[in-house]
This record gives structure tokens, C-alpha cells and sequence, in this order.
């Protein structure tokens, strides 16, 4: 119901602007095809032919999962020849999203300060009362639940936020408080500005720790106990047109259930290395949430959960052949969350075939895998993009400018040293399970340390004894190792920053962890003491 | 473990059949609550999750009501499909649909001895319902 009043409305706005769009792009693709016509000299099709046939109501639509079986089948000259427009899809979490709102001018009027809406922090970047809501922002009250993903999924819900605002007052903004309730009607503008979002493809994310960790990817359980991968594989929109052929700026899109606009590649936009990415730009209040939702992952933070579509016209039998591209040929790294670090270990290679079957396979184990992108979504919003441009409530555009297709993201430039568990690691004193306790005290005295790393005969660890634990079996009156050992051992690994290594023990109220390798094997130990004494130089 | 309510009819309430099924099954039933008069009964048990069909088939052979509590709630509303929850369900009661719907089996899933999806979901779709609401209020 809600998709066929907004769709009546795009249709009435599309005429409107349809003789203009006509003659821009018909003369930007003249020229973009006469520089590809060198090369190729095949047959092609242009942007405002296949507009043409949108108006006569005969364009051929095809979403990315129709086109990949009519290729298989018949060919990509046949497909080429059948197609004029293929349609993507994919809705997951897009954390670098936010919206911008204009609350119009109090009375007495404000140069809002600080701001927020319902107790989620707003930036305020302008002049006066514009605001944007960013979509990772936490609420004070109910941090890692709502944040601004949520408010932005309830006021396109229509429903009342409030807004408080403070203020320095000068003398042309004289106000220094502000409290009122608002919707979206009461905005003058309401729009959705992404700045990086609709990855070509992502990794897909495990974890080596002994613990469950919270993280972007969602909630990884120990020891590879499972994977999560995000994006909808051979029919996410970059996937389709890697080469940036259609895509661009000014390419009119598919966001959030209304139509939006591509306004430029994203930030730390990779193109080389297949990490693509958009920043786009659309009308708030002609979404739908069905294809926008605040979303929370525990212990991470909230974001926002975004549905984009991107029709690609198949101008040349190039793009029929890359519209075709399918879930075994698209890939992507398993990557170790389980590592801190910026480079996070690669574990190998999977297809999106084999994410989208639930299972993969990392260090010869069957493990099963989440998508975070919801695959129905992402082909709900292919098929209803199909039937927009099919029904001609949507025309497409060629691109004013194209978008980098050779670029990397470099990494951060540091001036500051920062200190991993490598810098403070020292020798761990062992003993093994058979021991008696005895000798154990006596290394304790002997080596002046409280703990004493419990290994098997390979050097493995199997447990951890402390000079506590020690006095504790002299009142109990213990006499093997194996009777006071302590099995869960939280530890850590040389990569580990030291500041998340001091996290970890203050979370486990502990003073020591022992360094492991990847096969457990025993590397030494980090202790509080050392630590303290590094950061505190 | 999974639970199971079985309800007794007032012929049937008076023969050893929860012991009958054991042996015949030769697995182990524990017996979670229990209400049970001369004009019938409920119990809820828990069975392995391995025997839980086959455990059910004896017991309805015999004429016992056998059905599965909800321990589980998705909101429908709120869940956006995304499956997040899949991987981490113990004992597989969290499918896709061929057109990549989330689908619980609640009488594969656990309930509160697990919960494992609950916080790994980002829609906040999932409860735990309260395990013996149902039974308590009679």
C-alpha cells in the first residue's frame, strides 16, 4: 500500500523532469560511447534509447539473479540483445550513514551548540538549526540500544522525537535552551546523506580467541565457533558494474525504498582491490522502513541498516557479461576478528555460494556462517526496482562524472608509537600438571613470580597457577598441580595493542596473561606490573 | 535438552507411560513440572534434543498430547531477515527459507539454556519466553 502512493508520487515528479534528464543524458552518453566505440565497434545501446522504451512501456528489465540463468542458458548475446536493464540489490548495515535535518527557526531564534534527539547526540555542523544525525551515535540514556539509526528509522516512521538543544546565545541568536517535540512534517529537510556505503564486497569475519567477541561483524563465537559475511554476493550493486561503467555521479538509485542519487564514490572508496564504495544521497520522508532500520549489535553500537538498489543499463555486451557474474565467481577473504589489528590475519578464501549455503570450511572444520545483509531484502529491492522501471515510475540516468576505478585507501598516518603485547612480553615460568606443589612454590620464590604458566608435553598451555592459588592449597592441604589449576586461562597474543591486553584484565579482574601462538603453544607472559611500568614512563 | 509438554486424558493418567517410553526409548526423560489428578495431567519434561522425535512419536502412539512450548519468540515486525542469528544456534532451529526467510523450529530450539541469538540480533526480534508461564497459571 505504502510503495504504490509513494510510487504515484515519484511517477508525477519523474514526468516532470523527464524532458530535461532526456537531453543530459543522451548527450554525456554520446560522448562516453564514441570513446568506448573506438575500441569495441559492437553493437550498444545508449541511457536515452532505453528511456525511451521506459515511456512506451517495452524496456526489458531483468533483476541480477534473472540475468545470471538467461546467460547460462542463452548467451551473453543474447542476453545483451534481450536486456536493457539488469537491477541489483543488497540492504545490510551501513554504519557510515547519517541524515541531515533543518528544524527551521525558534522564536526568540538559536545558533544550537549542542543538540539532541530523543537523548541521542546530534552533530550540529552549520549555521544555526541544521543538524545530522549520525547513524552510530548512542543514546546517553540507552547506550548500545538506540542511537541514531533509531531515530532516524522513527521519524521516517512518523513518529515524535524530541529535540534539546543548548546554546552560548550572542546577540542575533540570543536563546540558550531549547526543548520541543517534532516529526518529520515539522523538518524542512530530511535527507539521507551516506557517505560510505554499498560495499562491493566485504570479508567475511571468525574468531581465533577463547571468548565470544562483540564486534562490527556481529557477535563471534570462540575458537572459529562460527562466521558472519555481509553484502548479497553476485547481486550486490558494485558486483555488477565493477568497472564503474553506469555508476557514477548523479546515477539515480534505488535508497531506502524511495528514489535516491549516487553523489560520489565513498569514503576510503578501494576500487583496486574490489573494496568499492558509495556516498549517496536521498529524501527521508519518501522512505519506507521496510528498507531502512536502526539496528543495534551488542557491546558495538548502533547503526543503521540500509537497502540500495542500482539499475544497471546494459549498454554494451561487456555489461551483459558482467550483469551475469554469479555467486561462485565473486569471493572474498575469512578474516581472524579475533586479532585486534588493522591487518587482521587472512584465513582464506570463500565464495558467496558457500556463504549463502550457511557453511564454510576454515582449518579443515565445517563452520557455520550468518549473512548480516538480509539476502530477501536485497532481492525484494531488485524486484521492486524491476517493476518501477518497468511501470515507468523510474527513469535512468548516465552519470555526470565517473568515479575513480584505480584508487586505494591508504591507511592512517601516525606520529605516536603504540605499544603491543610484544614490547612488554616476558619468559612465563611452567610447570606441568604432574608437579607437585611443593616445587611449584619453590619456583615462585626462586624466580620471584605469582604466576606459573601450566603446559603439556608439547608446550601447550592447559592451565594457569597462581601464588594464591599456592597458599590456598597449603590451608586446603593440596599436593598436586593438577588439584589447584585453574583450565579457563584468559590470554593473549604477541599482536595484541597492550592497551586492549590491559582491557582484558581489568574485565577478568586478573594480573597476568599468558602469550600464546595460534596452536597454543606457550610464547611467554605479560604481567599488570610490566604493563603499568611501560605506560607509565 | 529440549521440552516437551505432554498432556494426559483422564483414561490414560493412571498407566506408567512416561516410565514405558523410557525404557522402550532407553533414553533419559526428566521431568521439569508436573501436575497430575485422577482427571488427567500435564508434564513438562525434557528430552535429548538427538531422541526428541522419535521420543514424541512413543508418546503420542500411547495417546498422550504431545506439544512444544514456546521458548522463543521472533518479532515479525522488527526482524529484517538478515539471519545474524543463524550461526549461532546450538541445535540448528534456525533455517532459511528458499527465498532467504529466517525460520525458527521450536521444537528444535532450547530456549533459555541457550539464548545464544538473542544479543547477535541487530533488530532486537528475539525473546526468550518464560519457560513455564503456561503450566504455572493452571
Amino acid at each position: 500500500m505504502q510503495l504504490t502512493v509513494l510510487n504515484s508520487f515519484w511517477n508525477k515528479i519523474v514526468k516532470k523532469i523527464l524532458k530535461l534528464e532526456l537531453t543530459l543524458s543522451s548527450e554525456t552518453f554520446r560522448g562516453m560511447m564514441m570513446a568506448l566505440g573506438k575500441k569495441t565497434a559492437v553493437k550498444k545501446r545508449t541511457v536515452a534509447e532505453i528511456n525511451e522504451k521506459i515511456r512506451k512501456g517495452d524496456v526489458q528489465v531483468l533483476t541480477a539473479e534473472e540475468m545470471k540463468k538467461l546467460v547460462e542458458k542463452s548467451g551473453v548475446e543474447v542476453a545483451f540483445k534481450e536486456v536493457d536493464v539488469v537491477t541489483s540489490g543488497t540492504l545490510g548495515a551501513m554504519c557510515s550513514s547519517g541524515a541531515i535535518i533543518n528544524l527551521g527557526h525558534s522564536d526568540p531564534p538559536i545558533k544550537i551548540q549542542r543538540a539532541w534527539i530523543n537523548d541521542v547526540e546530534v552533530c550540529h555542523p552549520g549555521a544555526a538549526v541544521d543538524l545530522y544525525i549520525g547513524a552510530t551515535q548512542m543514546s546517553d540514556t540507552k547506550p548500545f540500544e538506540y542511537g541514531g539509526g533509531h531515530v532516524i528509522e522513527d521519524l521516517i516512521r512518523g513518529k515524535e522525537v524530541e529535540v534539546r538543544a543548548t546554546a552560548y546565545g550572542t546577540d542575533c541568536y540570543p536563546r540558550t535552551k531549547l526543548r520541543t517535540t517534532i516529526t518529520k512534517d515539522d523538518l524542512n529537510q530530511f535527507y539521507l546523506l551516506n557517505f560510505r556505503n554499498c560495499y562491493q564486497h566485504y570479508s567475511c569475519a571468525t574468531n581465533s580467541r577463547d571468548e565470544t567477541i562483540y564486534t562490527y561483524m556481529g557477535k563471534l563465537l570462540p575458537r572459529f565457533g562460527n562466521a558472519t559475511f555481509s553484502g548479497a554476493g553476485a547481486l550486490n550493486p558494485l558486483t555488477n558494474d565493477p568497472d564503474y561503467e553506469t555508476i557514477g555521479i548523479g546515477t539515480r538509485i534505488f535508497l531506502g525504498g524511495a528514489q535516491g542519487y549516487v553523489i560520489g564514490e565513498g569514503t576510503q572508496h578501494s576500487p583496486r582491490n574490489l573494496f568499492g564504495t558509495l556516498m549517496v544521497r536521498g529524501d527521508c520522508k519518501k522512505m519506507s522502513p521496510e528498507f531502512i532500520s536502526g539496528a543495534a549489535f551488542t557491546k558495538y553500537g548502533t547503526t543503521l541498516y540500509v537497502g540500495i538498489g542500482i539499475p544497471i543499463p546494459i549498454l554494451n555486451e561487456g555489461l551483459a557479461k558482467k550483469t551475469a557474474i554469479r555467486d561462485e565467481e565473486t569471493f572474498t577473504d575469512i578474516i581472524d576478528y579475533g586479532v585486534p589489528r588493522r591487518d587482521r590475519p587472512k584465513l582464506g578464501k570463500v565464495s558467496y555460494k558457500d556463504l549463502k549455503s550457511g557453511t564454510i570450511t576454515i582449518n579443515e572444520r565445517k563452520v557455520s556462517v550468518s549473512p548480516l545483509s538480509s539476502l530477501k531484502e536485497a532481492q525484494i529491492i531488485s524486484e521492486t526496482l524491476k517493476s518501477w522501471i518497468e511501470n515507468g515510475l523510474f527513469y535512468l540516468t548516465s552519470p555526470v562524472e565517473r568515479l575513480p576505478t584505480d584508487t586505494v585507501a591508504k591507511p592512517m598516518k601516525q606520529t605516536e608509537d603504540i605499544a603491543f603485547v610484544n614490547n612488554v612480553i616476558q619468559t612465563a615460568v611452567t610447570c606441568t600438571e604432574d608437579d607437585e606443589i611443593r616445587a611449584v612454590a619453590e619456583k615462585i620464590i626462586s624466580r620471584s613470580v605469582n604466576h606459573i604458566v601450566v603446559v603439556d608435553k608439547e608446550g601447550r598451555i592447559s592451565g594457569i597457577v597462581t601464588s594464591w592459588d599456592i597458599t590456598k592449597s597449603v590451608a586446603e592441604g593440596k599436593r598436586k598441580v593438577s588439584d589447584i589449576i585453574t583450565r579457563k586461562v584468559v590470554t593473549t597474543i604477541p599482536d595484541e595493542p597492550l592497551e586492549a591486553a590491559s582491557r582484558k584484565m581489568a574485565q577478568h579482574h586478573i594480573s597476568a596473561l599468558p602469550v600464546i601462538d595460534q596452536h597454543r603453544k606457550v610464547l611467554g607472559i605479560v604481567t599488570s606490573e610490566d604493563i603499568s611500568k611501560l605506560l607509565g614512563r | 535438552m529440549v521440552r516437551i509438554l505432554l498432556r494426559f486424558s483422564e483414561k490414560i493418567v493412571e498407566k506408567p507411560i512416561t516410565a514405558q517410553v523410557i525404557l522402550e526409548q532407553k533414553t533419559p526423560i526428566s521431568i521439569v513440572a508436573a501436575h497430575v489428578n485422577s482427571q488427567g495431567g500435564e508434564i513438562l519434561v525434557e528430552v535429548p534434543s538427538t531422541h526428541v522425535k522419535k521420543v514424541a512419536e512413543a508418546f503420542r502412539q500411547r495417546g498422550v498430547v504431545v506439544s512444544f512450548p514456546k521458548l522463543i519468540e521472533k518479532d515479525s515486525e522488527k526482524c529484517f531477515e538478515c539471519g545474524a542469528c543463524f550461526s549461532l544456534c546450538p541445535v540448528k532451529a534456525i533455517s532459511f527459507k528458499d527465498d532467504f526467510s529466517v525460520v525458527f523450529d521450536l521444537e528444535k530450539c532450547i530456549g533459555s539454556s541457550c539464548g545464544k541469538c538473542v544479543d547477535a540480533c541487530p533488530a532486537r526480534a528475539i525473546k526468550l519466553v518464560a519457560d513455564l508461564e503456561g503450566l504455572n497459571s493452571k
